[in-house]
């Protein structure tokens, strides 16, 4: 974007360029409308895991368990988020001694950083994508794994051996599942050609069948359904969720890696996990779902898209309410015996089908 | 694993051995003979306690050693160990051991029987006998700086105990690096630990997440509940406290543990109509413990407050309500009366039955949603079928009890094996499962509240149609009550986590002389070991949250 490169256009820093008159004031202008831009975007996504956090989740899980939650302050109970705002910042930062520093203060931004800087190449519809590299795919998935090293960086500094085992079994569910993750993703490409995220969703938008006049898209969960569960297998694992969220595990040990951190980085690591299981929810949308696409003028993409991802957040939460963890050693297990292959067999088969048709 | 029901096969009459036939097989080491109210007792040499145990154990068939008594006279100090037989709980020997006043040292039981080690640490921690060839013989309930024994006669409660700091080691500051086996990692789960159900310190020894070596450490939640009761006249100031025990809304079980001991000491015929009531509270009671268990076996497993957990919690808060009603309390009922029931049945009755059948109406529904979501979810089946392992010989060996034993296919169940109550009139099986792991634990406990189910509902139809004059909800009891002296008594009942005995003697006065709880949960948590070594952390903590601990009622 930046380095005299110009402006893609229909991207969000280009809009925005334009809607400002940046366009005159060169490099210069074109660095503050991307960081415009960009700070548009990941507002988006803080209001959206604000909402997920203290008050959706609260409520998902009370649906699923018989129960009402928040409903005192304010409609719905929705200003417990102004109350666990405040409640949360408030506490005291409890450094323990012997945290390795500044390692162990880095972690938790890295975690938010991370998975806000996948969201740079998603299309989200209605204009909304900050770029749109060639190689948009591979670095969706490349930053959200950065998160990794976040773990990894918080379970070792903490000078906790809870920690220290929640670090480890981070390490080792990410390589595990990630490798299927990307795999699989790697199907999709088979059908595209491309890594391009817009050039993904594009090849969407075309007609796949159409049953009684009902036309239905070439979204590539309907052309590979298949792949489509093994990728949303996979996500659960890298966004550590039941039942894979064997990182953390509160009842064996207490709560991983975020075992030491209180106060501002506690909800730094939760604010993070929260965008991850959104950019989760994002990358399966743009690589299955149709990315904004949906019934109505296009300008509603994000609205769509939102839904999007507010489903997979959902699914997440029904599994972590019914579903119960599997074992460290049944997990790594299923990962490396079950999903890679099951991964490679299906980009085999991607291969064999789109060879013979294409 | 099989679900379906074991053969019935008729079970050959254990064989009885008559008192003299004892005494002449122990031969030489008998040097006395005394009568407890539920069994000879057999005074032995003390350094004669692992051959005598190992005779009555091998040759007569005394496998369960239910408790260890230890207490102090004028003269000597005493230790008690409570034989039975798993195949009949009701054929009971008192082996006595006594010890010298000065140097109280006796042999200890646990080369023979693996359960005597935490039960002759508490004797030793408490009264102060030293056991000898005891492989571990350390304070158990009281931390290691504790000076004095403070069941000992000798002892001066006023004392303070003054511990300097830098003798007071914290466990949890020791660092364990550099040790010479570099390659196990030492971790302390708890005494705070979302696990650990209560204040409960595992030192656990890992190699990578495997657990190389457990070690429980118990007594953050002593409260002294032996001395209470000793402090407290039989006929109304201990009733209260047995509540306390097994906080988990069983309390019923727990008071009719002490009622039963208490009455059969002071002879106290209970009215019928009582014992239907004892039975329906009790079995009530049952079902909310397990309730509660199977939820927060669920939570360990799970890891999340899910679906299931609330779900239980739910069904317990019916069972909750009947029990408020019947008893006035939620948790801390004091229902039951030496000689029958406070109070009879909430007026007006038939309100009262309803809400108690419709409840068990709504139950098998419920179960069927609990083996929806929990025993036929394959994930938690590959979680729990073949993790903690414990084998019957095992369970028998370490005195276990309740779901814990059955689990293990020991056929052991003292409503049926040593009734009492209005059990023995009802019709209703006794639960095992033959698979020995922590998902047979968990069937027993489902399917137990099914069987309590039933037994309540014969209890409802009973008092239904019981004749109003003959309601008598208390016998004649005398406002104080004075056993004759030195009359010695250990009776059981099957609490919700298995056998729940009290050991009491009199002095002759209102209060007990010495009141010993045989508590379930201490002798089923000393298995914990057996169970984890070897498996990974979370089977650790689901073999845990299998043996259903009750942190109140294992440090008393």
């Amino acid at each position: 974007m930046t380095g005299g490169v110009p402006l893609q256009q229909g991207m969000l820093p280009d809009t925005i360029a334009n809607l400002l008159g940046l366009n005159a004031y060169g490099v210069a202008g074109e660095i503050v409308a991307a960081l415009l831009g960009a700070f548009l975007i990941a507002n988006f996504l803080l209001i959206n895991t604000a909402f997920a956090g203290p008050w959706a989740k609260r409520k998902i899980t009370a649906a699923f368990t018989d129960r009402i939650a928040v409903n005192r302050i304010g409609p719905f109970g929705l200003f417990v988020i102004v109350a666990d705002a405040v409640r949360l910042l408030s506490k005291e930062l409890i450094v323990p001694d012997g945290a390795d520093r500044p390692a162990w203060d880095l972690g938790p931004l890295l975690i938010p950083f991370s998975a806000l800087l996948g969201f740079a190449v998603i299309p989200m519809g209605s204009g909304l994508q900050l770029a749109d590299p060639e190689t948009g795919l591979a670095f969706a998935f490349a930053a959200s794994s950065i998160a990794s090293l976040g773990l990894i960086m918080m379970g070792y500094a903490s000078n906790n051996k809870y920690s220290l085992l929640g670090g480890l079994r981070a390490v080792a569910s990410n390589i595990a599942y990630e490798i299927p993750l990307i795999v699989t993703g790697v199907s999709v490409v088979l059908f595209t050609g491309t890594l391009q995220m817009s050039a993904i969703v594009e090849a969407q938008q075309v007609a796949f069948l159409s049953v009684a006049g009902v036309t239905i898209p070439q979204w590539f969960v309907f052309v590979n359904p298949f792949a489509f569960v093994l990728f949303v297998v996979a996500n659960v694992a890298e966004v550590g969720r039941n039942p894979f969220d064997i990182p953390e595990a509160p009842t064996e040990i207490v709560a991983g890696y975020q075992t030491e951190y209180s106060s501002v980085y506690f909800v730094l690591i939760y604010l993070g996990e929260f965008i991850h299981i959104f950019l989760g929810g994002a990358i399966a949308a743009t690589l299955f779902l149709g990315g904004p696409a949906g019934p109505g003028p296009a300008a509603l993409g994000i609205v769509w898209f939102t839904a999007k991802i507010w489903a997979f957040f959902l699914f997440t939460q029904w599994l972590r309410s019914a579903v119960p963890r599997l074992r460290v050693d049944q997990f790594i297990e299923i990962g490396w015996k079950g999903m890679l292959v099951l991964a490679f067999a299906n980009l085999v088969l991607t291969a064999v089908i789109v060879g013979v048709l294409a | 694993m099989s679900l379906e029901e074991p053969e019935p096969d008729v079970p050959a009459p254990v064989e009885e051995q008559s008192p003299d036939e004892l005494a002449e097989l122990l031969g030489d080491h008998v040097i006395g003979r005394e009568e407890h109210l539920n069994a000879p007792g057999y005074v032995i040499r003390p350094d004669a306690v692992q051959d005598v145990l190992s005779t009555l154990k091998t040759e007569a068939g005394y496998d369960h050693l239910s408790c260890v008594t230890a207490q102090e006279y004028e003269d000597r100090y005493e230790s008690i160990y409570h034989l039975k037989k798993f195949d009949d709980p009701t054929q009971e020997v008192s082996v006595v051991v006594p010890a010298d006043r000065e140097n109280p040292v006796s042999e200890s039981a646990e080369p023979v029987f693996r359960t005597a080690d935490w039960h002759e640490r508490e004797a030793y921690d408490l009264v102060g006998i030293d056991y000898d060839d005891h492989p571990d013989l350390r304070r158990i309930l009281l931390p290691e700086t504790w000076q004095g024994h403070p069941l000992a006669a000798d002892y001066d409660q006023d004392r303070p105990q003054v511990v300097p700091l830098r003798e007071n080691a914290n466990p949890l500051q020791e660092d364990h690096r550099g040790e010479d086996d570099t390659d196990t990692m030492f971790l302390n789960i708890g005494p705070h630990h979302p696990a650990t159900h209560g204040v409960l310190h595992l030192k656990t020894t890992l190699d990578g997440e495997q657990v190389a070596d457990v070690e429980s450490d118990i007594g953050y939640l002593h409260r002294c509940e032996e001395q209470i009761c000793q402090n407290g006249t039989y006929r109304h100031q201990i009733m209260p406290y047995p509540d306390r025990w097994d906080y988990i809304s069983a309390g019923l079980l727990n008071e009719w543990a002490y009622a039963r001991a208490a009455e059969d000491m002071a002879d106290i015929e209970v009215p019928e109509y009582a014992q239907v009531i004892r039975t329906m509270g009790a079995e009530l009671c049952r079902i909310a413990a397990h309730m509660l268990a199977v939820g927060t076996f669920a939570l360990d497993v799970y890891g999340d407050f899910t679906a299931i957990f609330m779900y239980a919690i739910r069904d317990r808060e019916k069972v909750q309500n009947i029990l408020e009603d019947l008893t006035g309390q939620r948790l801390m009922f004091n229902y039951f009366r030496l000689g029958g029931v406070v109070w009879d049945l909430p007026e007006p009755r038939e309100e009262f039955f309803e809400k108690t059948r419709d409840f068990l109406e709504d139950l098998p529904e419920a179960l069927e949603e609990y083996h929806d979501l929990i025993s036929g979810n394959e994930i938690l089946q590959m979680r729990t079928i073949d993790t903690g392992v414990l084998p019957p010989e095992v369970a028998k060996n370490y005195g276990a009890t309740g779901p814990v034993a059955r689990g293990s296919g020991v056929d052991y169940d003292l409503r049926r094996d040593d009734p009492y109550g209005y059990y023995d009139e009802l019709d209703w099986d006794v639960v095992t499962e033959d698979g020995c792991d922590n998902y047979s634990r968990l069937l027993v406990r489902l399917r137990e509240v099914e069987e309590s189910a039933k037994i309540i509902e014969q209890c409802i139809d009973l008092l239904e149609d019981w004749p109003e004059e003959d309601r008598t909800i208390q016998a004649n009891v005398p406002r104080t009550l004075k056993p004759d002296d030195d009359t010695e008594i250990y009776r059981a009942v099957e609490g919700a986590k298995g056998e729940l005995g009290i050991y009491m003697r009199s002095d002759g006065t209102d209060k007990p002389a010495r009141f010993k709880i045989r508590s379930p949960c201490f002798s089923n948590l000393q298995t914990l070991p057996e169970m984890a070594e070897g498996e990974y952390v979370p089977d650790l903590v689901a073999a845990l949250g299998s043996l259903d601990i009750v942190l109140g009622e294992v440090d008393r």
